[in-house]
């Protein structure tokens, strides 16, 4: 008697364990993306501010910051600056084109004092575009300093941003194909 | 008796001390606001700046000496320098912001200061001026240079690098706005 009701209750416990794996395996792999091929070469274009007023600095910082974020990514061979003339040469070669859609500029001083106030964010629509205008990946990015730092931090975490959503896009290219 | 005389004669004497001393602070105080008040004079072209990023070899936020010679903007680090022609600068433009008084390593220990010292030293801030150099390299690439320093000097430095041969976007007459007038 007591040994089936063991052997019952080990049962049911089996079973609830592999109910509860089931469905934790479904909830944890949600469908992902097909990542691309990352192309061979990317250039990164000049931030267009033109419908927000972003102050110059932050402007130059953004697109320092993502030229040195996406190299750290290793999902581009070449990386090009705005305007360099090699790019017209390079081969399967894409454009990052990055346009600030928002931005707060808030104090570093409230967020010191209060740690709750004078958060700076910045918005940015990014588009990474072949060169026969097809769209390739876009997506809309915001960078922030919230907690500890000065205002050009956000800078620095929007460049972040926006490296994160390359690499949510596109995959590093095989090892047989690096060169 | 002696102490009788010399009591009122001594009262006197501190009353006028105070008096004159009273409207010594007085005259301090307006001399200042008037100084304040009256339009400062330009400010000498800066000799040692901080390079905030975007010209290669100088590490990010390191101080360096500044020379705007013949036709090149020269940027000297401690362990690197840096050399822009002018004719290859697209833009000069000016800017303000401002940082912590105590910045750096020993800022950030401040801040875990005890009884709120942390927060109350975050309220001395200093005030600074940018100024944003956008400038290509030999291949045509564009390049970003920011350079934050001393309130009033950057309007100084931009005036050279035009006179260098710099271009830029916006007239010197209409940047010339100080940091330090404006709201922090």
């Amino acid at each position: 008697m007591s040994t089936g009701l063991i052997a019952r209750t080990t049962a049911t416990l089996l079973l609830f364990g592999l109910a509860g794996c089931t469905a934790y395996a479904q909830s944890a792999s949600p469908a992902k993306p097909v990542l691309q091929p990352a192309p061979h070469a990317i250039q990164v274009l000049q931030i267009e501010s033109s419908e927000i007023k972003l102050p110059p600095a932050f402007q130059m910082a953004i697109y320092e910051h993502s030229l040195d974020e996406i190299k750290k990514t290793a999902l581009f061979q070449e990386i090009y600056r705005d305007g360099d003339r090699r790019a017209s040469g390079a081969t399967d070669l894409v454009t990052l084109k990055t346009d600030v859609t928002g931005f707060k500029k808030g104090s570093a001083m409230a967020r010191q004092v209060t740690t709750v106030a004078g958060k700076t964010s910045i918005k940015v629509h990014i588009e990474v575009v072949k060169g026969d205008g097809t769209v390739l990946a876009q997506k809309d990015v915001e960078g922030k300093v919230r907690f500890f730092g000065e205002n050009m931090r956000a800078t620095f975490d929007l460049s972040k941003a926006i490296a994160k959503a390359l690499k949510e896009n596109f995959k590093k290219p095989a090892a047989a194909g690096k060169s | 008796m002696l102490t009788n005389r010399c009591a009122p004669a001594r009262f006197l004497r501190l009353c006028a001390t105070r008096i004159a001393l009273t409207l010594a602070a007085a005259s301090l105080l307006s001399l200042g606001a008037l100084a304040q008040q009256q339009p400062q004079p330009p400010k000498p072209v800066p000799k040692r700046v901080k390079s905030v990023l975007g010209f290669p070899d100088i590490k990010k936020n390191e101080n360096c000496d500044v020379d705007v010679s013949g036709s090149s903007l020269k940027l000297k680090g401690s362990t690197a320098s840096a050399e822009v022609q002018t004719s290859s600068i697209e833009d000069v433009l000016t800017g303000d912001d401002s940082a912590r008084l105590i910045g750096g390593f020993v800022g950030t220990l401040t801040s875990f200061g005890p009884y709120g010292s942390g927060r109350f030293l975050s309220l001395f801030r200093k005030k600074l001026d940018t100024l944003t150099i956008q400038y290509r390299d030999s291949d045509g690439g564009l390049h970003g240079g920011i350079l934050s320093m001393n309130p009033g000097e950057a309007i100084a430095l931009k005036k050279v690098l035009v006179a260098a041969g710099a271009k830029t976007s916006v007239p010197i007459d209409e940047s010339a706005k100080p940091a330090g007038d404006q709201k922090p």
